[in-house]
């Protein structure tokens, strides 16, 4: 049965043009009372949903540039022994920037912590306190050392563009929670949008309804178009509700015309929805709603963590609400301000592991206490890790070798860590996990076998996880 | 859910033959390579056979297939007589007749009788055969009848998928008498007949409001007027709807309109994609040629072949150089070129010829790229062998002749500069290159008379000695510096100079006796700038050069580097040292010299190593430039043997050089060329904010089978080709010159555009049905393969092909004509009941479909009722968006902020700038695709965020303003602007109650909000 769902989903698709009647489906399914959808034979199978569902909605937050895994999460003691010899590759490899330096340690600190007893660096001291809360996958693997496909692959599997991300698949197959707010929201950091721009977070080949709404935290409003710009006068809030009325009636009168076409329909209800959003949406974004003592604890008045902190806030408040998926994102794209630390791991790494250490803690602390983490998800990802060879002296290069990623919340095993890097942190060697695997074990905990939900596009039926994937069932509780 | 009810949701009520079997796809992959290691075994080894096979594969079987097999085939189901043309046994047996032919004996052969239309009892095919073609079947049987068909192909054929069968145009079925049956339409016989045979009946016709408005947003991409409307409604004839189709066909509106859908089946776009999405300021070009070829009507083969390789085919048309921008259409991963080459020519590569083959032969050559294709008969090597095509190019800005008749000038003056440098005889003894070389002399004479200039002083700012000699040369000697640079004061013999002469010399103190200091004689004049300053005056005034000369170029140091401005460039004789050169510096203009007056001479030597001048002086002449310029040494010599005694080499030599000057002074001459993101071998690669970055490629590199598509597991290299299953050409590109490039893609355009190529002219018919209908006979366009979709109507969409190939000669308006004058696409788009409890999805066409505006017809539309529009054609991409510097490459794009009063803001979509990876959301909103993947349909969405862009975006609301102003202008009365509200919007009056509805409105809020409203509407979104 499950497969024929989405057989018929891709089926529905795939006729194109003019006859992709998902966002129908969705109105339909989603609420019956907006009309009567017995019947509807497109009602039926949404969302697509195999098995029972640990988790409703998920929250990524992600490093921008390649977060070092040897500096942060992947205690590496061999690098201090080694530090200063040339053992690299001699050649640069394809996606290094440069030829790869010296062995060169970690200028941080270690220690273990919690039950667990986790390595984890000095510059991640808040995080540190709750790895026993987390389940580490040790040894992440990619295809690129290059940003731009690499950002590509951990949002959509593939290496190119036009594909569709993990929110997109998630919207187009679970639809929504709530009609109040969109599906799939992404909070860029302010200081710009990451590698590919919107490409990371865009529907590919699925109906544009499905790709990421990307909000700018500090911006009215916060959802574009959900308001006429003020230099609009006639724009007034009267003339707009006159208006929404007057025109449900005449696109009622247009239907009634052209009895048969489910289209016409979804299109009226399609303004019921937006009004509906223009109500609800703007509390949402509305931070002033917060307690002091949960603004001090995002660190919203530091300047260091503000803006990281803001936008973590911003996510539970959508999750709460009943956002599907949102994506926070730590740092833009360029050379500095990210992740990227090529320069100088030990000048360059810590501001950027400041802004995000003491938000995420308080964003695990918070969904706990609201019992959010009974249906919540969280994961902290980043595109590749970085090089144990020094570049220049002090500074790492991109290494899709091997990284750190880490998932908490509803479904998982809390304190565990799967996998292994080599005694350098180079290669992934024991249990490496791929974004297939990541995504696989995500769409799992949703509910969703990843093998089954597919599109057909340009003679392959696509995948998030391509041809791959297996869900890490060591890390699920 | 059960199999046939998953069928009846959107599949068809009629044989789904093999499709779904498990495993059966598997079978099929392995087949092509059955056929090619048959091949490689029969003919190995035997030349004669392989001529044979050479001349049957190449000339015979191609007529037979085109000419016979429609009624002789297995492929075609038809073998009139009992005979089959398409093995050998078919004709060893024969027919009713006997057997067809007899091996080298054509007079005894019913098969060239027939040909031949001499016996009236047997003339074969109808319609008589070419003298040549009829020849070439002659020679075949003359020689024997070589024919290595042997498998029955009844075996092979019940396996052969839809698209890659025979492509026969099948017979028009017998038309339905009925209602709705508008006469003797081709389209409308296939589509009855198969409604008919589920008991279906086509729709009435659309009213004429209905039918004018589609046809105007279907291939103009905009309403029509409200004049036009009640003009066809008054007399909706046959004749006037002929004439609209063929008006709007000639408007320039049309090639802007479907251009759109050309640039979403190739996903070209104005940025790179990718991490560095850097703009494309020269994509526009393409955009534009694409247009003028749609609005000419170019013939869908010379299409095929310009866009590919116009270069090779077209060599003298340099203005339709753009027609490359379709190759370069796709993303470019800047990052990757620049820290992973490898990969990136693959990918690049891979990014090209998926392209070209989903577009032109709707194949998924890219799913081979880590195995053979799981599903389609293409195997890795074919995979490769694209790859190969392309492997000379790369994708950036190329410069190019906008102008036809610049762009021809400049190609016979390049054909004549090759022909100079190849002292090409014919060309040089011709009577126009002796007529140059007659009037050159003249104008030279005796040449320059040089007089050594009064060198007041002479510095090298490095420190080494310089001493004058008793010839009045100047030496330099001591330490030589790594750099150094010479500062020489002197004053004119001549109280006006017209240029300057430096001559080296050779000397025995200097390494290999000079002329340079460097170690191995050479040096290096990086720039030469001069100075005049007039009698007593302490500043200087520039003096422009002109032009250097000098009797001798070291490879890629040429003299004209000493004037590019450019420090790492310099002037080198290496490796003819140890004799004298000279060089000659023509002043821009002639320079007046009165008494007083003095000129500096800078040489600088930047280039290190001691790449130093070692002996030299300077001098200067009055003559005209023409009679000073410096020759090289052995047309000097030439030159200097009297005519009589000068050999023939030497005349050409003299005739090389002057036609080399000449040419190369015309070449100055032409306007400057412009640019166009194209692919060549030499480009350059935008980079952002206007800059660039070189980039080339010597020869095509070499491609190699990689091991499940794995970079680090090359394997055999492949040569260029393209898919070894059809068989109408050869597969592999074998006979091309390592170097000619443009070659592999001009065999590839051949092989796609070639008339028994069976996939292209399937393609390109249903692709086109798709935009008139809103979806393709085949659903999925650029797939013609297993995976996608099987055609509602196989005859038909053959039928189209075959008519589109022979009959419209690939005219694609005459293939626009003929489906909307069918009444399958004027017939009602309302749905029936009796209809869709049969056929819910509409896939047999007892209707027509309603369509949602896309994305760039609405906002089209939306400027059309504004008033606003504005039909100015071609040109640079318009930016909806303040631009502003990103991090890094890529720029931050504003939309929101962009002030729709701007010029140019109110021009048609195609003219937009569309940025791919940050697109303008209500564009988005409106489905308009992620260009970067192949867009060959798109989706249509309905959303609450579709909505709130509708209704609240600026380009919404100042359109909505701007229309209420025009109104507001034309009168105060608010019914009569409802009354225009609505014609500009429906065509059509508002009825009563809409009046009254309306009237109420815009007293409360006004016209402009009303005006907001109309976009909003299903009707005004919706075509009917």
């Amino acid at each position: 049965m499950q497969d024929s769902i989405s057989t018929r989903r891709q089926l529905l698709l795939q006729s194109g043009g003019g006859f992709a009647l998902l966002a129908l489906s969705q109105l339909l399914e989603r609420d019956s009372t907006v009309r009567g959808a017995e019947g509807s034979q497109y009602a039926r199978g949404f969302p697509v949903q195999h098995h029972p569902p640990r988790v409703k909605r998920i929250i990524q937050l992600f490093m921008t540039g390649g977060a070092s895994p040897m500096d942060t999460y992947d205690y590496k003691p061999e690098l201090e022994r080694l530090h200063g010899q040339m053992l690299g590759p001699k050649e640069k490899p394809e996606g290094f920037t440069s030829p790869a330096g010296a062995i060169m340690k970690s200028p941080f600190s270690f220690a273990q912590h919690g039950q667990s007893g986790r390595w984890v660096s000095s510059v991640f001291p808040e995080q540190a306190k709750l790895v026993d809360e987390m389940a580490f996958l040790m040894a992440m693997t990619t295809k690129t050392n290059v940003h731009g496909p690499g950002t590509y692959m951990m949002n959509s599997g593939f290496l190119l563009p036009g594909f569709p991300c993990m929110g997109a698949w998630i919207s187009y197959a679970m639809g929504n929670l709530t009609d109040d707010l969109p599906t799939f929201v992404v909070l860029p950091d302010s200081r710009g949008l990451p590698y590919n721009q919107k490409g990371c977070f865009s529907s590919g080949f699925l109906p544009p309804v499905h790709e990421g709404i990307v909000i700018d935290a500090t911006a009215k409003p916060p959802i574009p178009d959900l308001f006429p710009s003020d230099r609009f006068a006639f724009a007034s809030r009267s003339a707009d509700h006159d208006g929404l009325e007057l025109l449900a009636r005449i696109n009622q009168q247009y239907a009634e015309a052209h009895r048969g076409d489910d289209r016409l329909d979804a299109r009226i209800a399609s303004y019921e929805l937006a009004a509906k959003m223009q109500l609800s949406a703007p509390p949402a974004f509305d931070l002033s709603q917060e307690s002091e003592l949960t603004h001090s604890s995002y660190g919203l008045a530091q300047p260091e963590t503000a803006d990281f902190g803001r936008r973590c806030l911003l996510a539970r408040r959508l999750i709460e609400r009943g956002v599907r998926f949102v994506q926070v994102w730590s740092g833009p794209q360029g050379a500095v301000n990210n992740w990227d630390n090529h320069g100088n791991i030990e000048k360059e790494l810590p501001p950027m592991a400041v802004s995000v250490d003491r938000p995420i803690a308080a964003l695990l602390r918070d969904l706990k206490a609201r019992g959010l983490d009974q249906d919540t998800l969280v994961i902290w990802s980043t595109e590749f890790g970085r090089t144990p060879f020094a570049q220049g002296s002090v500074g790492r290069d991109h290494n899709g070798g091997s990284f750190v990623t880490w998932l908490w919340g509803a479904g998982i095993k809390p304190g565990v860590a799967h996998g292994q890097s080599d005694d350098w942190g180079y290669q992934a060697v024991e249990n490496k996990t791929w974004c297939y695997d990541l995504h696989a074990t995500v769409l799992h905990l949703l509910g969703i076998d990843h093998t089954q939900l597919s599109v057909r596009q340009d003679g392959i039926d696509r995948r998030l996880t391509d041809v791959h994937g297996h869900v890490v069932k060591e890390i699920l509780a | 859910m059960t199999e046939s009810e998953r069928n009846s949701i959107v599949q068809l009520p009629f044989d789904q033959g093999t499709f779904g079997i498990p495993g059966y796809a598997q079978l099929r992959g392995r087949i092509p390579l059955v056929f090619l290691l048959t091949a490689l075994m029969v003919t190995a080894g035997f030349a004669r056979a392989e001529e044979q096979a050479e001349f049957f594969h190449g000339k015979v079987e191609p007529i037979l297939r085109r000419h016979c097999y429609e009624c002789h085939s297995h492929a075609a189901n038809h073998m009139e007589n009992g005979l089959a043309l398409d093995w050998k046994s078919g004709w060893v047996a024969g027919g009713d007749r006997g057997p067809a032919i007899v091996p080298g004996k054509p007079e005894q052969s019913l098969l060239i009788r027939a040909v031949g239309h001499g016996d009236p009892d047997l003339k074969m095919p109808e319609k008589k055969l070419d003298a040549a073609e009829i020849d070439l079947l002659v020679e075949w049987v003359r020689r024997g009848a070589f024919d290595d068909r042997v498998v029955s192909p009844r075996s092979k054929d019940a396996e052969i998928w839809w698209s890659l069968k025979l492509l026969a145009a099948p017979p028009i079925p017998a038309s339905q008498p009925s209602a709705a049956n508008n006469g003797p339409h081709p389209v409308d016989a296939f589509v009855q007949s198969r409604l008919a045979a589920i008991g279906l009946s086509p729709s009435p016709a659309a009213s004429p409001r209905d039918l004018i408005r589609r046809i105007h947003f279907d291939l103009v991409g905009l309403p029509p007027s409200p004049k036009e409307v009640a003009q066809f409604e008054a007399d909706p004839s046959e004749v006037a709807y002929r004439k609209i189709v063929e008006s709007l066909l000639a408007s320039p509106r049309y090639g802007e309109r479907w251009a759109r859908h050309w640039f979403d089946t190739i996903h070209f776009a104005d940025s790179h994609g990718y991490e560095h999405d850097v703009g494309r300021d020269h994509a526009w070009p393409y955009r534009d040629y694409v247009i003028d070829a749609l609005n000419s009507d170019r013939p869908w083969p010379t299409f095929i072949r310009q866009q590919l390789a116009v270069d090779h085919f077209e060599p003298e048309s340099g203005h339709l150089i753009p027609a490359l921008g379709f190759l370069g259409a796709g993303t470019f991963d800047f990052s990757t070129y620049s820290t992973g080459p490898v990969t990136f020519d693959y990918l690049d590569r891979d990014d090209m010829l998926t392209q070209t083959m989903a577009t032109f032969v709707s194949t998924t050559a890219n799913c081979a790229r880590c195995h053979a294709h799981k599903f389609d008969p293409i195997t890795q090597e074919d995979y490769y062998a694209l790859q190969a095509v392309f492997s000379g190019v790369l994708k950036g800005d190329i410069q190019y002749d906008s102008d036809a008749r610049t762009a021809a000038e400049r190609h016979r003056l390049n054909l004549l500069l090759d022909a100079s440098k190849r002292s090409d005889a014919t060309v040089l003894q011709s009577e126009f290159s002796q007529g140059l070389v007659a009037k050159w002399l003249s104008l030279r004479g005796e040449g320059a008379d040089w007089k050594p200039v009064d060198m007041r002083s002479f510095i090298s700012t490095e420190g080494a000695k310089l001493t004058r000699e008793a010839d009045d040369s100047i030496l330099a000697s001591g330490p030589a510096p790594q750099t150094d640079t010479y500062v020489l004061t002197l004053t004119s013999p001549l109280p006006r100079i017209t240029a300057l002469r430096l001559d080296l010399f050779p000397h025995d103190s200097l390494p290999m006796k000079g002329p340079g200091r460097c170690n191995n004689g050479n040096l290096h004049l990086s720039e030469v700038v001069l100075t005049a300053f007039p009698p007593g005056e302490k500043a200087g005034n520039p003096v422009p050069i002109s032009r250097a000369s000098a009797d001798f170029n070291q490879e890629g140091w040429a003299v004209d580097r000493a004037l590019d401005g450019d420090p790492k460039t310099a002037w080198g004789i290496h490796p003819a040292v140890g004799q004298p050169h000279h060089a000659v510096f023509e002043l821009a203009q002639p320079l007046d010299m009165p008494a007083g007056t003095s000129l500096t001479v800078t040489l600088k030597q930047l280039h290190g190593g001691s790449h130093l001048i070692g002996a030299f002086r300077l001098s200067v002449t009055d003559r005209p430039v023409a009679q000073a310029v410096a020759l090289p040494r052995e047309v000097e010599e030439a030159l200097n043997v009297a005519l009589p005694q000068r050999t023939a080499t030497q005349s050409q030599t003299i005739a090389g050089y002057v036609v080399r000057l000449a040419v190369e002074s015309e070449l100055a001459r032409l306007p400057q060329p412009a640019s166009v993101y194209a692919v060549a071998r030499s480009v350059k690669i935008p980079t952002g904010n206007g800059n660039s970055q070189p980039a080339s490629i010597a020869a095509p590199k070499v491609v190699n089978l990689l091991q499940r598509g794995d970079i680090s597991k090359p394997r055999a290299e492949v040569p260029p080709g393209a898919l070894s299953v059809l068989t109408h050409r050869p597969s592999r590109f074998t006979d091309i010159a390592p170097q000619n490039e443009p070659a592999r893609r001009a065999a590839l355009a051949d092989w796609i555009a070639h008339p028994d190529n069976v996939l292209t002219w399937r393609s390109v018919v249903n692709r086109v049905w798709h935009y008139h209908f809103g979806r393709g006979l085949c659903d999925t366009p650029s797939d013609f393969g297993r995976m996608g979709g099987v055609p509602s109507h196989p005859e038909l969409i053959d039928w189209l092909a075959v008519w589109f190939r022979d009959d419209a000669g690939g005219s694609l308006k005459k293939l626009h004509h003929l489906i909307v004058t069918s009444h399958a696409y004027r017939q009602s788009s309302d749905t029936r009941n009796e209809a869709a409890a049969i056929d819910s999805d509409n896939r047999l066409l007892w209707r027509q479909n309603r369509l949602r505006l896309d994305a760039d017809a609405y906002r089209d539309f939306v400027l059309a009722v504004s008033g606003r529009i504005d039909f100015t054609m071609a040109g640079p991409a318009i930016q909806h968006f303040q631009q502003s510097p990103g991090a890094q490459l890529t720029p931050k794009l504003d939309y929101a902020v962009y002030d729709w009063a701007s010029p140019g803001s109110n021009r048609r979509s195609i003219y937009r700038y569309v940025w791919r990876g940050i697109p303008d959301p209500l564009m988005s909103a409106l489905d308009f695709p992620d260009l970067g993947l192949l867009a060959p349909t798109r989706s249509n969405s309905i959303s609450p965020l579709q909505a709130l862009a509708l209704f609240n975006n600026n380009f919404v609301l100042f359109h909505s303003q701007a229309m209420a102003r025009q109104i507001g202008e034309q009168t105060t009365d608010i019914d009569q602007q409802i009354v225009e509200a609505l014609q500009r919007a429906f065509q059509r009056m508002p009825s009563a109650v809409e009046q009254e509805q309306f009237r109420s409105y815009v007293r409360q809020h006004g016209l402009a909000a009303l005006c907001r409203l109309l976009p909003n509407s299903s009707e005004f979104l919706f075509v009917p």
